[in-house]
């Protein structure tokens, strides 16, 4: 019972992960943009420890150690950004 | 069924449903600090209950401290990120009205 | 179905995230997408069961390159509000030429690929056969190290070339503290560092450790170690210098020497060349070739030729 709920878990958070991206579209600020990227962080977390639970590859859970980690790389390179997407129209 | 499954299930619906409740905050939250508010809280409550429920599933006692550490650590840098952008966003609150003209 | 519907959602997510990445209007939304495009090929990695490639991704693909291109994007910023813009460089007219040379090149692979008499892949069937006798449990490091140890060797050393030819772009100056984000004053930097740190170099120890006998690996390892290095440098912890101290220079090449040396010792018994004497000498190159890789990554987003103590540190 468990095994078969397994995948449609994993579907059901790639769903949330999906309806998440939205908020990369709508901002309005920097910041809000970039909780999605944290979302996925979290989530994909999950995901990977269901994985390896059920497709029976413990490694998994070896690279979602790595992504609690290394997760806090991205939100550090964040701070030191200006406030506003200044680059906005120079591309054409 | 036993036992040991049904727990398993219950912890990891419920854990989904944090995750679920995590992503409609996000969504539907007035401004980025509810938001990463949400977010957050929700969504490491979330990895503890799929955390537990597949340690309950395991039973292995190397696969269980794995799971703990993983979400401590989840927990840690979480934190630590919601604390990083909170500040950022802070920051830059002068600036973010101007920004929200070019929602779409 | 259920696999069915996961699967595709994976497909057509990635397929969506990159096009995404380099289509999207503001450079920034292109960034997260990028790092977004990252994580979800390790998902897809790990999916279709490669947990070696899952870990590289996760360490390479979205925390690397993503704060690289969020130190960079910060810099671009900078850089235009306080000088007038640079005008858009003229495309140069050796772009149309080099870009047909270049479909050309790939065409002209790809047939002789299509059309040239193929051998079939015997690493992996005879690592298969004989990892009882290797005394390696993981058939990848198998692979790597005693059927494919050209390969490997070949790769460490574009990993230098890359350093060097990064080197020879960046110019002297060495961009000192350029990866350097505005420190953030506050006390948990210091706490995440104080845990994650210690925990990346004992995670990077286990997985080459565990790479003879499950996934994992001096590659894997060397990404997590750069990992650590570049949260150290985001935090202003270590910072760039132009020219490399003794110890890191041993450190940068230390993999490809060891490589060879061991490499070449063979020959002078009559045996092939890279024919590894023994589990001994995997151990030793898998340690020297983590460090070095993680040294050429961190130098490599640093941008600079040497590491000192940083403001913070």
């Amino acid at each position: 019972m468990v095994d078969l709920a397994m995948p449609g878990m994993v579907l059901f958070l790639l769903l949330n992960l999906l309806a998440g991206m939205l908020r990369v579209y709508r901002g309005p600020t920097l910041a809000d943009r970039m909780l999605a990227a944290l979302l996925f962080s979290t989530t994909t977390v999950a995901v990977l420890l269901i994985l390896a639970e059920w497709m029976e590859q413990p490694a998994l859970r070896n690279v979602a150690l790595l992504f609690v980690m290394l997760a806090s790389i991205i939100s550090l390179a964040f701070v030191g950004l200006p406030g506003r997407e200044e680059l906005e129209d120079d591309r054409q | 069924m036993t036992l040991t499954d049904d727990v398993t299930l219950a912890l990891l619906l419920a854990g989904c449903g944090f995750y679920l409740a995590g992503t409609v905050g996000l969504l539907r939250f007035p401004d980025v600090f509810c938001r990463l508010h949400a977010l957050t809280k929700a969504d490491n409550l979330g990895l503890f209950l799929v955390c537990s429920g597949l340690a309950v599933h395991s039973g292995e006692a190397r696969v269980v401290s794995l799971l703990l550490l993983i979400w401590l650590v989840g927990l840690l840098a979480a934190t630590v990120s919601a604390h990083l952008i909170a500040r950022h966003a802070h920051q830059h609150l002068a600036t973010s009205p101007e920004d929200s003209n070019e929602q779409r | 179905m259920t696999l069915f519907l996961l699967d595709g959602l994976i497909v057509v997510g990635l397929v969506t995230l990159a096009y995404q990445a380099v289509s999207s209007r503001s450079l920034f939304r292109g960034i997260i997408h990028f790092v977004v495009f990252g994580l979800t090929m390790a998902l897809a990695w790990a999916r279709v069961g490669a947990p070696d490639l899952a870990m590289a991704e996760a360490a390479i693909g979205a925390g690397l390159t993503g704060a690289l291109m969020l130190v960079a994007y910060r810099r671009l910023v900078e850089g235009r509000s306080d000088s007038p813009a640079d005008p858009a460089p003229a495309q140069s007219r050796l772009a149309l030429p080099i870009a047909i040379g270049s479909g050309l090149l790939v065409g002209v692979i790809g047939l002789s690929a299509l059309f040239s008499e193929v051998e079939p892949a015997q690493a992996g069937q005879a690592v298969l056969s004989e990892l009882q006798q290797v005394d390696l449990g993981n058939p990848i490091t198998a692979v790597l190290l005693l059927y494919r140890g050209l390969d490997t060797l070949l790769e460490v050393a574009v990993l230098l070339t890359a350093f060097l030819a990064a080197r020879a772009v960046a110019g002297a100056d060495g961009g000192e503290g350029s990866a350097t984000t505005p420190a953030p004053e506050t006390p948990m930097v210091g706490a995440l560092l104080a845990v994650v740190i210690p925990l990346t170099v004992l995670v990077a120890i286990h997985l080459l450790r565990a790479g003879s006998y499950e996934p994992g690996g001096a590659f894997q390892g060397g990404a997590v170690l750069a990992g650590a290095g570049v949260l150290l440098i985001l935090s202003g912890r270590i910072a760039a210098t132009p020219v490399a101290g003794p110890l890191i220079r041993m450190g940068l090449l230390a993999g490809l020497v060891s490589f060879m040396l061991i490499g070449l010792v063979p020959l002078l018994k009559g045996s092939p060349l890279l024919a590894l004497p023994g589990l001994w000498a995997v151990y030793f190159i898998e340690t020297a070739m983590m460090l070095s890789i993680a040294i050429t990554l961190i130098l490599l987003f640093a941008g600079g030729g040497g590491l000192k103590r940083g403001r913070n540190g």
